[in-house]
C-alpha cells in the first residue's frame, strides 16, 4: 500500500474507534473519575456534597473500627473465594483441554450456561437449595447427619460457597486459553527427559499457565469484592461487605463523599491485589 | 491466515475457533485418575444443582419448596403472569436488552474491525482498553452513571441504556474479534482493488462473512445485559426497573417459588439463546474472556 493509504487507513481506523473512545471517556472515565474526586470533599445533608477539600472521609474508614472491619472482611472474603476458584477453575480447564472434542463443546457449554443466567439466578438458587426446607437440608435429615432442618442462610460460610459458584466460569476460561495456547510438545519432551508426571505439571505446565492464572484471579477479585446481591441475600446482619456499605451510604443516607471514598478504597484494594500478583508471578517462575 | 507471534501470548487470543485444540497431556496414575474424575464430576454437580433445583422448585405445588413431580403444578407461572409488577419489569428487561445489544454490537463491531485491521502494533493496547469494563466494579460504572444523572439533565433511560451497552462492549468486541481474525485480508484488498471504498468493503465484503459471529454476539450480549443487576440497581427509578432488580427487592422480604417460576423463564430463554449461539459459531468464541 501506498503512503498515503496506509495514512487514509489510519485515518479510517481513528474513525472507527470513535464512538468507543468518546463513550468511554464520557461515560466511563471521566464519571468516574468526578465520582471518585468526591471523596476528598465535604458532606452535606442539603446539597449532596460541598467542594471543601478534606481527608475526614479517609480517616473515618480507617480508624473507626465498624468500617475497617467491614474493609478487613472485604478483603478476606474475596480472597478466600479468589484461592478456592483458581483451585477448582484450574482443575476444570485442564479437564477441558483433555476431554474428546466431541465432549469438550457441551461441558464448555455447561460451565457457561450458569454464567449466563445472572448474578440474581444463581443466587436465588443458592436460597432454594439452602433453605429449611431445602435439598441440601432434605438429604442431611435423610442420612441422618442432623435431627431437624438446620439453617445454612445468613452465614458467611455460605456467602462464600455462592461467590466461589457464581465466580468460578470466570477463572475457567482464561486458564483454558492459556493452557490451549502452550505447545503441545512441552509435556512429551520433559517426560523424555525423565520428569515424573506430576513435576511435569509443577514445573512446566502451572508456570506457563501463569498469564490465565493472573487474568483470572484479576476478575474474581474484582467483582467478589464488589458483589453487593449475593452478600445481602444470604449473608444475613452480621455480615457487610464494601459494595453493600456503598449501597447503603449512598442510597439510603446519600452521603456520597463517604460512598465515594469506599469506593476508592475498594479500587486500591484491587490495585494492591493485581499489582501484587503480577509481581509475585515475576519472581516466582 | 496471519501469523503474530505476539498473539500466542495473549490469553484473548488464544484458543480461536478452528485451530487444533490440544491440551499438554499428563498422564497420571490410576488412583489420581479416579479421584480427578470423581473432583470434575462434583464440580459438575456444584455449578448446576443451584440452576436445576430453581427449575425443580418452580413446579412446587405449595409455598415450600417440595420436590415432589407427581405433584407437578403450573400454579406459580400462573401467578407471574397475574402479576403485573414482574410482567412489566421482564418486557422492560426485554426493550433495555434490545437496544444494548443493538447498540453494543454496532460499536463492538466497528471497534473491533479497527483493532483487528488498523491498530497494527498498538494492538494489544486497543484490545486492554476495550477491556476496561470488565477491570472496573460494576457498582462503580454504575455510581458515576448515577452521579452523572443527579449533575445533568440526562433521561435516565438513555443512562440505563449506556451503563449496559458499557458492559456487554468487553463481550461483543472479543467476540467479534474472533471472527474477524478469521477472515483473509486479501478479500477484503481484492475489493479495495476493485475500486470500492473502505465503508463499502466493511459493509459489504467483511460483515457478511463474519454475520454469525455478529450475530452471536449480539445474542450473548442480550444476555449480559438482561442478566445484569448492578447497573439497574442504582439508575433505574421505583416503578422501573429491571427484572433482576425487582427480583432482588422481593427476595430480601420474602422467598415464593413464583421467583422460581421467573427465574425458570428466564433460564429456558438463555439456554436457548446459547443452544442457538452454539450452533452458530460455538458458544467458546463468543464468551473469550
Amino acid at each position: 500500500m501506498s503512503q498515503q493509504s496506509s495514512r487514509a487507513g489510519g485515518l479510517f481506523g481513528a474513525a472507527l474507534m470513535s464512538p468507543i473512545g468518546i463513550l468511554y471517556l464520557c461515560f466511563l472515565l471521566l464519571p468516574i473519575g468526578f465520582f471518585l474526586s468526591l471523596s476528598f470533599f465535604t458532606y452535606s445533608a442539603q446539597q449532596m456534597y460541598v467542594a471543601e477539600p478534606t481527608l475526614d472521609n479517609y480517616s473515618r474508614l480507617i480508624f473507626d473500627g465498624y468500617y475497617r472491619r467491614i474493609i478487613y472482611d472485604t478483603i478476606r472474603v474475596s480472597l478466600v473465594v479468589t484461592v478456592i476458584t483458581l483451585v477448582f477453575g484450574y482443575a476444570l480447564a485442564y479437564f477441558l483441554t483433555r476431554v474428546k472434542s466431541t465432549w469438550r463443546g457441551i461441558m464448555m457449554f455447561l460451565i457457561i450456561a450458569p454464567l449466563m443466567t445472572g448474578v440474581i439466578v444463581r443466587t436465588y438458587g443458592w436460597i432454594v437449595l439452602l433453605g429449611t426446607d431445602g435439598l441440601v437440608n432434605a438429604i442431611l435429615v435423610w442420612i441422618g447427619i442432623v435431627e431437624r432442618p438446620i439453617s445454612m442462610l445468613g452465614n458467611e460460610k455460605t456467602v462464600i460457597v455462592a461467590l466461589v459458584h457464581i465466580m468460578l466460569p470466570y477463572m475457567v476460561f482464561p486458564i483454558f486459553s492459556s493452557l490451549v495456547a502452550q505447545d503441545p510438545h512441552l509435556v512429551p519432551a520433559a517426560s523424555t527427559l525423565g520428569a515424573k508426571p506430576l513435576r511435569t505439571f509443577f514445573e512446566v505446565t502451572l508456570p506457563l499457565s501463569r498469564s490465565g492464572i493472573v487474568m483470572g484471579s484479576v476478575i474474581v477479585f474484582t467483582m467478589t469484592s464488589g458483589s453487593i446481591v449475593t452478600v445481602e441475600l444470604l449473608g444475613g446482619r452480621d455480615m457487610t461487605m464494601m459494595g453493600q456499605l456503598i449501597y447503603q451510604l449512598i442510597l439510603s443516607t446519600f452521603n456520597w463523599p463517604l460512598g465515594a471514598a469506599v469506593a476508592a478504597l475498594l479500587v486500591l484494594c484491587q490495585f494492591i491485589m493485581i499489582s501484587y500478583y503480577f509481581r509475585k508471578m515475576r519472581r516466582a517462575y | 491466515m496471519r501469523t503474530d507471534p505476539s498473539e500466542t501470548q495473549n490469553v484473548v487470543a488464544a484458543a480461536r475457533p478452528g485451530r487444533a485444540v490440544e491440551a499438554p497431556k499428563v498422564d497420571l496414575s490410576g488412583l489420581g485418575r479416579v479421584a480427578f474424575g470423581l473432583m470434575i464430576t462434583l464440580l459438575y454437580v456444584f455449578l448446576l444443582a443451584p440452576i436445576l433445583i430453581v427449575v425443580f422448585a418452580s413446579f412446587s405445588p405449595t409455598m415450600s419448596n417440595t420436590y415432589a413431580l407427581s405433584q407437578a403444578s403450573l400454579h406459580w407461572y400462573r401467578e407471574f403472569i397475574g402479576n403485573s409488577s414482574f410482567v412489566s419489569a421482564f418486557k422492560f428487561s426485554l426493550l433495555l436488552a434490545l437496544l444494548a445489544s443493538f447498540f453494543a454490537t454496532i460499536i463492538g463491531l466497528l471497534t473491533s474491525y479497527a483493532i483487528v485491521r488498523f491498530l497494527g502494533r498498538a494492538r494489544t493496547i486497543g484490545q486492554s482498553i476495550a477491556m476496561l469494563p470488565m477491570m472496573v466494579p460494576h457498582i462503580l460504572i454504575s455510581l458515576s452513571l448515577l452521579l452523572l444523572l443527579t449533575r445533568f439533565p440526562l433521561p435516565e433511560m438513555s443512562v440505563l441504556v449506556i451503563g449496559h451497552i458499557l458492559i456487554c462492549l468487553p463481550f461483543t468486541i472479543a467476540g467479534i474479534m474472533a471472527s474477524l481474525e478469521g477472515v483473509d485480508p486479501d478479500i477484503e484488498a481484492a475489493a479495495y482493488t476493485l475500486g470500492a471504498n473502505r465503508l463499502r468493503v466493511l459493509w459489504e465484503v467483511t460483515v457478511p462473512l463474519v454475520a454469525p459471529g455478529v450475530l452471536s454476539a449480539a445474542i450473548f450480549a442480550f444476555i449480559i445485559s438482561f442478566g445484569d443487576v448492578y447497573i439497574a440497581l442504582f439508575i433505574s427509578g421505583p416503578g422501573v426497573t429491571t427484572l433482576p432488580v425487582e427480583i432482588f427487592s422481593y427476595v430480601q422480604w420474602e422467598s415464593s417459588p413464583v421467583i422460581a417460576a421467573i427465574t425458570t423463564v428466564q433460564i429456558v430463554m438463555i439456554i436457548l439463546f446459547g443452544l442457538f449461539i452454539e450452533r452458530l459459531v460455538g458458544l467458546r468464541s463468543v464468551m473469550r474472556i
